[in-house]
């Protein structure tokens, strides 16, 4: 009978998260979230703050790293959201979080070295304590972020992956981030609002 | 909002439609994992990715030089075999030899935890008889994690009495290695961590083929599914010649039709394709057989339990039989080897283990009523069940009142199986092993099952050997237990006790490409050594090592490091910095 009583209590609050999905398209631990400012030293020395991008709509935010096999798939797809959407006041910005002490490979001077030889059209920033990927939960690398100004507030619209497919970017069926982001800017609901991020696990020091 | 939502569920419907249509299409060519032969060895753990389902995203996976699973590692009896790993995965993991007898400080269980960007460095010299083994993570907690990603390998050992038997062993040809397990996938193509897979892979391949030749045809299948127990068998129902057990080959191959293999377990068997050329057959898991008290029996379809492949008769491998090779292998040998088995009168001790359901283990207060516990305790890493005198022949009795049967796995030693509720083992398993099923009770009446092993070779105080169910599940949830075989040389004197850690001194330092260890007191052995950097990332961890020709450091990058060694005898240690240039 306990066990009985569990099951109903918890398919009842499947439902009523369910039904705060249809209601407001995103999960209430993502609108929890408060998206704080931040300022992060990018790859050309210098420091990055959203508040850098006055005419910013948006924010296509991605934490990735230099180590991962899954992460080292994305660059070049980067780059083309970058071109595509910073033009229309969405840029992309990529952050590097993962604990350096076990990835030396993600240290500050190798993602310089990265961000020149494969032409980085973005900034990548060093996180090095962690803390913006903290607050936006980032759980893998690559995990992608849209974020939107609303009341003068940064709000996730769409967390997970970039897209479907890593290895093979002409077999991708569903752009999850520029699906999100065009459906932004034509004032249109995310309809997929979001996915697992799939990638290597983004460890936390403390 | 709700049309939108409609739609998304359509969406992801066709998907699973589209999918399932792609399944049934077609095989894919059966996957033969790399091998590596000699006795330097380098593995390196990474994570990686893999097309495993055909179409759409990749998945995530542990590799070991590669994109899943890892070399398949050959050794000779007698050779001594030493090993670099490197852990480049973003855990903490170990590497555990299933199987292998060496000492417990190189034995890659829970307490020779290798963190992430490290070299651990094992060895030791190989023992083993020919037969089937393999290495896998066992870091507790994680085993499920790890082994569910893809991470792990086969080892075959040779020996002079098997090479002299007329025997396939053309590696892919006519000796075939079969890692049976079984996955469940989320909709982005991933892995779920989940004892029962819904889709059976074999060597990390879905819908798995291979062309196998007219001929005799040897395969080395190994159980490393997380839970699921696989009864092997034909499509044709046709008879095959079992050639070992774990730990070795048999007496004489014995001929059956369908064989349980159960979780951490290994086979060699042997099939006859002779004057079959042009046919196709499968290799099939016959579990409607099961009973619901052995993994993959039960017949739920959802809950945490649940997969489509529960008590299902279902495919693992589709063979077509292809040309002869030259040079053939056209009769299974009538007899083996000769085993001197282990006889019950010569045990000193009968040690009493049990198994049972978790109900009424208050510390720590743990579960629920269907997990299962060794000896009425969950497994704590600090505590030493057993102290076994070294050379000790014992008598492991274990006695279930579990409702569930339990691969139960010991390491060190490979055991004689003594009976199984009264009664002697078939000819199968009368050779030597490392896993043995301990069935559910039936009714009220308690299962018992008995084996023989002596622990010989290798004391060691410190470091533990475990033992365990072998359903990754239940090990991470506490089924585990450890003992260690100490010697009385071994053992630390009362008088020893207060001694001071031995002194050391390192030179040249600065230091370039070797690094020699000089000690105050010659008779001094090093049993671990671990170099750590500035700040505190362990780089090596060596077991034992070996210091007469200096310590390798030439992959060093300059700078800081520190070398903490720990005394043999007193086990104290001692931290010394040198500089790298």
């Amino acid at each position: 009978m306990k066990l009985l009583k569990k099951i109903s209590i918890l398919s009842l609050s499947i439902l009523l998260i369910s039904n705060y999905f249809i209601i407001n398209g995103y999960s209430i631990k993502k609108n929890n979230i408060e998206i704080k400012n931040f300022s992060l030293k990018n790859t050309d020395g210098k420091y990055i703050s959203l508040t850098d991008f006055k005419d910013a709509k948006g924010f296509i935010i991605v934490f990735t790293c230099n180590h991962c096999p899954f992460a080292k798939l994305y660059p070049t797809r980067f780059n083309e959201l970058n071109s595509k959407y910073k033009p229309l006041g969405i840029p992309l910005i990529a952050i590097s979080s993962t604990d350096t002490i076990m990835y030396e490979e993600d240290t500050y001077s190798k993602m310089v070295s990265k961000a020149l030889n494969e032409k980085f059209n973005f900034p990548y920033l060093f996180d090095v304590e962690q803390l913006v990927a903290k607050n936006f939960n980032a759980q893998k690398t690559p995990h992608a972020f849209v974020i939107w100004k609303e009341n003068e507030k940064w709000v996730i619209k769409y967390s997970g992956a970039i897209d479907d497919n890593g290895a093979e970017p002409k077999k991708v069926q569903i752009h999850f981030v520029g699906d999100a982001v065009s459906a932004l800017l034509n004032k249109k609901p995310v309809e997929i609002s979001e996915t697992k991020s799939i990638g290597c696990q983004i460890y936390f020091r403390k | 909002m709700k049309n939108i939502n409609l739609k998304t569920l359509t969406s992801l419907f066709s998907i699973l439609v589209l999918s399932y249509t792609i399944k049934a299409q077609s095989y894919n060519t059966l996957w033969i994992p790399d091998t590596l032969r000699g006795t330097n060895f380098n593995l390196a753990l990474k994570d990686t990715f893999a097309q495993i389902v055909t179409t759409g995203n990749q998945t995530i996976t542990g590799g070991i030089n590669g994109k899943i699973w890892g070399p398949t590692l050959f050794f000779n009896k007698g050779d001594s075999v030493h090993f670099n790993v490197h852990n480049y995965l973003n855990d903490s993991t170990t590497i555990h030899w299933h199987g292998m007898h060496l000492p417990a400080v190189m034995d890659g269980g829970p307490h020779q935890v290798i963190p992430p960007g490290t070299i651990w460095k094992p060895y030791w010299k190989v023992t083993n008889n020919a037969a089937t083994y393999w290495y896998h993570p066992h870091l507790h907690e994680m085993t499920e994690k790890q082994i569910t990603s893809g991470l792990g390998g086969l080892i075959i050992v040779r020996d002079n009495v098997e090479s002299a038997l007329a025997l396939p062993r053309k590696y892919s040809v006519d000796d075939i290695p079969l890692v049976l397990t079984d996955r469940k996938f989320t909709s982005l193509n991933q892995f779920s961590i989940a004892p029962y897979g819904d889709s059976m892979l074999v060597n990390g391949t879905l819908r798995a083929q291979y062309n196998v030749p007219a001929q005799v045809v040897r395969f080395r299948i190994l159980n490393g599914a997380i839970e699921r127990s696989y009864n092997i068998g034909f499509s044709d129902n046709r008879n095959f010649s079992v050639i070992t057990s774990d730990g070795g080959l048999l007496n004489a191959p014995v001929s059956v039709n369908r064989y349980i293999l159960h979780a951490g377990e290994r086979i060699e068997i042997l099939v006859s394709f002779v004057g079959q050329l042009g046919q196709s057959y499968d290799l099939k898991a016959f579990n409607t057989a099961l009973t619901n008290s052995i993994a993959g029996g039960e017949t739920f379809t959802t809950g945490p339990f649940g997969s489509f492949l529960n008590h299902k008769d279902f495919t693992m491998l589709h063979v077509n039989v292809v040309a002869q090779t030259s040079s053939p292998i056209l009769t299974i040998p009538s007899t083996l080897t000769t085993n001197t088995l282990l006889s019950a009168g010569s045990a000193v001790i009968t040690r009493s283990l049990t198994i049972s359901d978790s109900t009424g283990v208050t510390n720590p207060v743990i579960l629920g009523p269907n997990a299962f516990v060794l000896n009425h305790k969950l497994f704590n890493i600090n505590y030493i069940n057993y102290t076994v005198p070294l050379n000790n022949t014992e008598i492991w009795q274990i006695t279930s009142s579990s409702g569930f049967g339990h691969p139960f796995h010991i390491h060190d030693v490979e055991f004689n199986i003594l009976s199984v509720n009264g009664v002697a083992p078939t000819a199968a398993q009368a050779g030597w092993k490392d896993v043995v099923f301990i069935p559910a009770k039936t009714g009220p009446t308690n299962s018992v099952v008995k084996f023989i092993a002596k622990f010989d070779d290798f004391a060691d105080a410190t470091h533990p050997f475990m033992f365990h169910c072998h359903i990754a599940l239940h090990e991470d949830e506490g089924m585990m237990g450890q003992f260690v075989v100490t010697s009385t040389n071994t053992a630390i004197g009362i008088n020893e006790k207060t001694k001071d850690p031995k002194d050391f001194f390192l030179y040249p330092n600065p230091a370039n490409d070797k690094l020699y260890i000089s000690f105050v007191d010659p008779s001094m052995v090093a049993y671990y050594i671990r170099i750590t950097n500035s700040v505190g990332k362990t780089i090596y961890m060596l077991p034992r090592p070996e210091l007469s020709n200096g310590l390798d450091i030439s992959s060093l990058s300059s700078g800081i490091y520190f070398i903490q060694l720990t005394d043999e005898k007193t086990k104290l240690t001692t931290t010394k910095k040198f500089i790298k240039e």
